[in-house]
């Protein structure tokens, strides 16, 4: 009965399991191997084992350290503001006795648009000097002519938004879900002992949808450090370098100057640094948990 | 007294409340209304100084997007065959899989489960760099097949975790009747588990679906002019020289009209795999 049900257990699950042994562990087995690998496409005839090489090679590149220190200001800034944007909107929200739904409704509209299509709409409509809307607007109001993507502050600020404004509707739907599943008794007694609004929220709220904000900031996390299409769509990772986040960086190295060597060297360190957050804000939970 | 003060500062409250409600709104569906706005422009309207919202709105940049040299149309069918497909493969393999996990009894199934999970941790980044030279040594580069594959990636663990948790809020007793009944297991699968987590299959098949059409990283650098899927070829009409900015926004919206009203017709659904997601740790969404 029981060696029964695990054959079938095991005719079940390995098809699964072999497709993606196929194709995500040996692309990354390759990966791996392509890191301490000369492949340059441009100059193929400089191609071959390089040991070390690369890795050597990233420590010293300025380039390197400037993409990882935009991608912590990048993931850190975007998931920030989504958490505080999505959570003050949630409770926010939860006030509104009627009409909910079109919140909800809007709400997804960012959420289901490409990313890329996100990062044009920005860098065209939005924010391109002059006849982008929201540009003119600014300049209507006297605020001056600011160069949104193209100027390095500007458009790391810029990209940081665009993120922000797409994926904050994600904390806010989550959030908003997680509000609604409380128990209003809680509240009830905690407004006949007199609590004030901070009160309800920092002793009663926050603990209460505790896991779920984790879960957030896990996930928000994860996608800020996957990001590329938007930025690519908006900026390039420009001007020059300014919002060349790792991964911008590691497919610019790889297909723009075709060094697929040391491309695979800088995607092996971004691997590294997402499973390490990963691992790190895992283990967070877990622990708050216990 | 105390409550005529009282009644004006909740009334203040509630203005402020729906305020910041009406602008949050706005600020969410405005780039998508402009875009619209911009849509039916002329390319020359649209660079009038200062914009205009009051002018005379032509559908030209939508038939130019659909029919013109430019057309987005056979990438509309590109990305329609990668998503369909992709989902169908996914729902096929992730399902039974994820019965596994959630339900039977298997030797190193937490840490297959881990394993399963870790694989949607990986950037795409760090997958289109190998699959660029394996596809590229093998001739998949720029195929239906090579495409898919590479879309799996992202696809199939997601599935099977969103699966694994319908597949755990159903009640044991229903399976052990069915089993009671000598039903076997794969009776008790088809019979028993799949009418009950259909729900759980829509989401799971929307959620693919979406992230399958507005997959851009894969698309633009394992493509090429017979897979071009449609979030490249917006690039259409992006030149050196010049961006139609016009029948740019037209295309988008077209290429985006699926997936906006996907959202909007299954959004009680998106809300509730993004919340099972968030509790067992999916989504790329």
């Amino acid at each position: 009965m029981f060696s029964k049900e695990r054959n079938f257990a095991l005719l079940l699950v390995s098809p699964g399991l072999l497709v993606l042994l196929i194709t995500t562990t040996f692309p990354l087995v390759y990966l791996v191997w392509s890191s301490f690998q000369t492949i340059n496409l441009g100059m193929p005839f400089l191609n071959g084992f390089a040991g070390l090489e690369n890795y050597r090679q990233m420590l010293g590149d300025a380039d390197f350290w400037f993409s990882l220190k935009l991608t912590g200001i990048y993931t850190f800034s975007t998931v920030f503001l989504q958490l505080v944007f999505g959570l003050g909107l949630a409770l926010l929200v939860t006030q509104i006795p009627s009409g909910q739904w079109v919140f909800r409704i809007v709400a997804i509209l960012p959420i289901v648009l490409a990313p890329v299509v996100v990062g044009l709409f920005w860098r065209t409509i939005m924010l391109a000097p002059e006849f982008g809307i929201l540009d003119f607007v600014v300049r209507a109001l006297g605020f001056g002519a600011v160069n949104w993507l193209g100027a390095p502050i500007p458009a790391l600020v810029s990209v940081i938004v665009i993120h922000t404004w797409q994926w904050t509707p994600f904390a806010f739907l989550v959030l908003l879900a997680s509000l609604a599943a409380l128990p209003p008794d809680v509240y009830e007694a905690a407004k006949i002992d007199r609590a004030n609004a901070f009160q309800r929220f920092f002793y009663i709220t926050l603990p209460l949808i505790r896991t779920a904000v984790v879960i957030v900031i896990i996930m928000r996390s994860m996608i800020a450090l996957s990001a590329f299409a938007a930025i690519f769509a908006a900026t390039r990772g420009g001007p020059g370098t300014a919002t060349e986040i790792l991964n911008l960086y590691a497919y610019k190295t790889s297909f723009i100057e075709l060094n697929f060597g040391y491309g695979s060297a800088l995607a092996v360190a971004l691997l590294v640094i997402t499973l390490f957050v990963s691992g790190v804000l895992f283990h967070m939970r877990n622990a708050r948990r216990g | 007294m105390a409550t005529a003060r009282h009644r004006s500062s909740a009334l203040r409250r509630n203005i402020l409340l729906f305020a910041t409600a009406i602008l949050v709104l706005v600020v969410w569906a405005f780039p998508i209304i402009w875009a619209v706005i911009v849509s039916l422009k002329s390319e020359k309207e649209v660079l009038a100084y200062p914009p205009r919202v009051i002018f005379e709105p032509t559908f030209q940049n939508y038939l130019d997007a659909i029919f013109g040299g430019l057309s987005i149309a056979p990438s509309l069918v590109t990305s329609l065959i990668i998503a369909t497909a992709t989902t169908v493969l996914t729902i096929i393999i992730a399902v039974p899989a994820a019965y596994t996990f959630a339900r039977l009894d298997l030797r190193g199934k937490k840490w297959l489960g881990f394993y399963t999970l870790a694989t949607q941790m990986v950037p795409p980044v760090g997958l289109v760099i190998p699959y660029f030279l394996i596809l590229n040594k093998i001739g998949w580069l720029d195929s239906y097949q090579g495409m898919i594959t590479v879309y799996l990636t992202f696809s199939l663990p997601f599935a099977i975790w969103l699966m694994v948790s319908y597949m755990e809020d159903i009640p044991r007793e229903m399976e052990e009747a069915a089993l009671l009944d000598r039903a076997n297991r794969f009776e008790t699968l088809w019979y028993v588990i799949l009418p009950q987590v259909r729900g759980g299959i829509a989401v799971t098949v929307i959620f693919i679906f979406l992230n399958a059409w507005n997959e851009f990283l894969f698309a633009v650098q394992l493509g090429g002019n017979t897979v071009r899927p449609v979030t490249v070829a917006m690039y259409n009409f992006i030149s050196v020289e010049q961006t139609l900015w016009a029948k740019l926004s037209a295309a988008a919206l077209v290429a985006m009209l699926p997936t906006i009203i996907i959202g909007i017709v299954a959004q009680k659904w998106i809300v509730k795999g993004l919340t099972v997601g968030a509790i067992k740790g999916g989504g790329r969404l």
